[in-house]
């Protein structure tokens, strides 16, 4: 499969998910990824960028969070980055038991479902910046 | 999304066509929350033309099964993408949440 990079630079709104799904499907369809491989990467970036807009910002102000998809020899590692309040999500405790789950504070079962779809998920403060990065290992048919 | 809602005897079926995230899942809560309130007690999702789902869709499900046991009613689930299950499987939903492969199986144990 070839190399491929997408940039998206998406709104602190959450209408904005509707253009994050279609940019998914492309990406998909160009390097050739199963439907499920694309949903399940969709998924755990609606969830990041869906806990950013809801709860990343102090004001109502207009914000952009960058994604950037990039894939290369069977990994794909999506970055995403925003300029809101510092918020790991890869140190939040998620719970296995689903009577826990529910009462979950702050995106807990979204994150959980990030955790267990991603192969990986990093963390940094970079100056006013919080980047994640994921990545997803492309399972062999 | 679109929602489709057919009623067979006293069963409603709320047939998911598109995607269902925190853009879309508002619309669908307040037409589960407007059927239960209305009366419906037992009720068919059918998710064959759903094509995505997140969190949000299913904190919709979790608050419709909750409203529904508190009035004594059912709600089975039917006709998910391998994929779609696989997240309800995920967060321990299939646990307590009856899913079944097609919509008649669904009707039949509803």
């Amino acid at each position: 499969m070839p190399r491929k990079n997408v940039s998206i630079k998406l709104k602190n709104r959450i209408s904005e998910l509707e253009r994050l799904g279609q940019k998914f499907q492309a990406f998909g369809a160009g390097i050739g990824l199963s439907k499920k491989c694309v949903f399940q990467i969709n998924l755990a970036v609606d969830e990041l960028f869906t806990n950013i807009v809801k709860y990343g910002f102090a004001d109502n102000n207009l914000h952009y969070i960058a994604v950037v998809l990039s894939h290369e020899n069977g990994k794909i590692s999506i970055r995403v980055e925003d300029n809101g309040i510092p918020f790991d999500p890869a140190a939040r405790q998620t719970s296995e038991l689903k009577d826990q789950i529910e009462d979950c504070k702050i995106g807990g079962l979204g994150l959980h479902l990030v955790k267990k779809i991603m192969d990986d998920i990093v963390y940094e403060r970079s100056g006013k910046k919080n980047v994640i990065t994921l990545i997803k290992y492309i399972p062999q048919p | 999304m679109e929602i489709i809602e057919t009623q067979k005897e006293d069963i409603s079926i709320f047939k998911l066509n598109g995607r269902l995230d925190s853009n879309t899942s508002p619309a669908l809560e307040k037409k589960l929350v407007w059927a239960i309130e209305n009366g419906t007690r037992n009720m068919v999702i059918d998710f064959e033309n759903l094509d995505y789902i997140s969190s949000a869709g299913l904190r919709i499900i979790l608050k419709t099964t909750k409203d529904l046991k508190r009035t004594e009613g059912n709600i089975v689930l039917c006709a998910m993408q391998d994929y779609v299950k696989e997240v309800f499987e995920i967060a321990g939903f299939d646990t307590f949440l009856p899913i079944f492969s097609t919509v008649d199986e669904a009707l039949a144990k509803v």
